[in-house]
């Protein structure tokens, strides 16, 4: 070794939370990516291809809140739920927090963790965050006190077949990112350092496609190939955070996040016509517009009739689930599509569904009301079942020199 | 014994890719962001211009030797004048030095650096496995992930900055320089360790001594 100094790395000048935000998916990444062909094609005889645009951002894990929360789903996205040991309490939870906030900090800036054993797993531009959230189990006087107004369990519904095998959990990681080797690697990390403290529940992996072919964000569509989320509150507006936010008491800051797998049942889906299949939403597959016209962002017109019939069922889900119909109660909801084998004595199987994840700043006023409406009566109720259920408070974000729950723990 | 020979290797592997990712981004003007600010105590003087990222402690619970580890993290001087971290102290071990790490008879040596570790103004130092280090030796308390340390670094100024660090578990094999007895057993026995600038050592030296 001639030099076992460092590598020298440049001054900040500019803060890092000035150059990054959840938003810059192309800018700072696009870039660094011209710089990185440049650089390397120096010397190359053949013109390189076009210099692609670099298509992940690196997000800052600083702010108010979480920045995973409000990011727009990228393509994979790991959920893990931890239980926390016997014994653990308020002083080793700050412990816990304070590793963990370490490792986000590296991990979403694209350094391995602190003490990382593969640190080359970790880069920048890789849209990664890391979203923690606490369990009921996580609350309680010697944890992290009491939880924020309307925090409770998902009363059970009639349609639900929970398995323990995906539902609840002391502890919750989400880990988002472009790639799932970079998400698996975080994902690991994460847990492996929550080892003195807390050991694994339950891990669930979903994909989204949320770019259309000219990199442009879209809503993404579900295994059923609907459009999913087209309702959705947009982040950076007054209704999002509204939907979203505790704005105050010890949790301001915080989300509160139900986590359902949601089983579909493919073949018999398929077996329904086009126009059964639109009218079970009351969206057009095509572009998720609602079948009374407009775009895919226009509001449905629940009124609207044709032929003597309501054009939107009065059964459509997105009838039963619309805010009018629950005095403006509404939700802010991620998908991640899920496919996975499952033995059987005649051979392996694929099972697909959908980790549903709904964030609301009152669990029992807004999601409780929506989802027993749809377990009521809901048209998708035919092809889809809840397998798994669990619930977490997401933690207020932090700020450099913070750490996560502080002000809880603290 | 451990083998010692695998981690100077990863530690060029490491360097070459933090070298490519700066090349890289600096290309373009942005720069990629130094190491992890992740802690910021009140500080006065020298200290006030360094930003400490990413500390750890290496796990003493079950090793060879739980009287000495090391402390890691990157320190990047922002101001405007050089700084030496001259030395550390920390209430969990009854000495602590800063140290390098040398090639002497063709393997890599752990050495104090008596004269402190230079900072220089714009620029940082990693201190990491096989590399720079804090290292705490004496140490009376078994070191278990999950536990923290406190460790405050001093200064040529005589500026001080208290760190809470975690203690971490690393996975790899203990390396010689934790041990200062096995790494001049090395460096004589072991001869085939000369060329460690090599890329494509991983394979030899893996199999080398793998005597566990």
């Amino acid at each position: 070794m001639t030099d076992p100094s460092s590598p020298h790395r440049p001054v900040r000048r500019i803060s890092r939370r000035g150059l990054l935000g959840y938003a810059g998916t192309t800018g700072l990444g696009a870039a660094a990516g011209a710089g990185l062909v440049v650089a390397a094609g120096g010397d190359s005889p053949a013109p390189a291809a076009p210099a692609s645009q670099a298509p992940g951002g690196t997000v800052s894990p600083w702010g108010p809140h979480q920045p995973g929360v409000a990011q727009h789903p990228p393509a994979v996205t790991e959920v893990v739920a931890l239980d926390l040991l016997d014994g653990v309490d308020r002083e080793a939870l700050g412990r816990l927090m304070r590793v963990w906030t370490g490792d986000v900090e590296a991990l979403t800036a694209g350094r391995g963790a602190p003490g990382d054993p593969a640190p080359w797993l970790s880069a920048p531009g890789a849209d990664l965050t890391i979203t923690v959230g606490v369990g009921p189990g996580a609350l309680g006087a010697d944890r992290f006190g009491e939880g924020p107004p309307g925090f409770a369990e998902v009363p059970s519904m009639t349609h639900d077949r929970l398995e323990d095998r995906w539902s609840g959990g002391d502890l919750c990681v989400t880990v988002a990112g472009r790639d799932g080797t970079t998400v698996a690697h975080a994902v690991r990390r994460m847990v492996a350092d929550a080892e003195p403290f807390a050991r694994l529940r339950w891990r669930q992996v979903g994909s989204w496609n949320g770019t259309d072919p000219e990199g442009r964000a879209q809503t993404g569509r579900n295994l059923f190939g609907q459009v999913d989320g087209s309702g959705n509150p947009r982040p950076g507006t007054d209704l999002f955070d509204d939907t979203v936010w505790i704005d105050e008491g010890r949790w301001a800051g915080a989300t509160t996040m139900v986590l359902r797998r949601i089983r579909m049942d493919l073949d018999t889906w398929d077996e329904l016509t086009r126009d059964e299949q639109e009218r079970s939403v009351g969206r057009r597959l095509s572009d998720g517009a609602p079948l009374t016209g407009g775009e895919e962002l226009d509001d449905l017109d629940l009124t609207a009739e044709s032929q003597g019939r309501l054009v939107v069922p009065r059964d459509a889900h997105s009838r039963r689930s619309h805010p009018s119909l629950h005095g403006g109660r509404r939700i802010f909801r991620k998908g991640a599509n899920y496919t996975r084998e499952v033995d059987t004595p005649r051979g392996a199987r694929v099972e697909s569904g959908l980790l549903f994840a709904s964030y609301q700043a009152d669990l029992t006023d807004q999601f409780v009301p929506l989802q027993r409406s749809l377990d009521e009566l809901d048209q998708l109720n035919e092809w889809t079942t809840a397998i798994g259920s669990a619930v977490f408070v997401v933690l207020p974000g932090f700020e450099d020199g913070s750490w996560l729950g502080e002000s809880l723990l603290t | 014994m451990h083998t010692l020979i695998q981690r100077p290797v990863r530690v060029l592997s490491l360097s070459a890719a933090a070298l490519l990712l700066v090349g890289g981004l600096a290309a373009c003007g942005e720069e990629p962001g130094s190491a992890g600010e992740t802690t910021a105590a009140a500080t006065t003087d020298a200290a006030s211009s360094l930003v400490i990222g990413d500390p750890w402690v290496r796990a003493t619970a079950g090793t060879e030797d739980t009287s000495m580890t090391a402390a890691f993290m990157t320190i990047d001087n922002t101001g405007d004048e050089d700084v030496t971290l001259v030395g550390a102290s920390s209430d969990v071990a009854g000495m602590v030095e800063i140290h390098e790490m040398l090639m002497v008879d063709g393997a890599m040596a752990m050495q104090a650096m008596d004269s402190g570790l230079v900072i220089e103004a714009g620029r940082g130092k990693v201190l990491e496995p096989g590399g720079y280090h804090v290292m705490l030796m004496d140490v009376q308390t078994e070191l278990a992930p999950g536990d923290e340390v406190a460790l405050t670094l001093e200064f040529s100024d005589g500026s001080t900055e208290d760190l809470t660090v975690p203690v971490k578990e690393f996975t790899e094999e203990e390396g010689h320089y934790h041990e200062p007895g096995t790494d001049e057993d090395h460096a004589h026995d072991d001869e085939s360790d000369t060329d460690m600038d090599s890329g494509d050592m991983d394979s030899d030296e893996g199999s080398s001594d793998h005597s566990h």
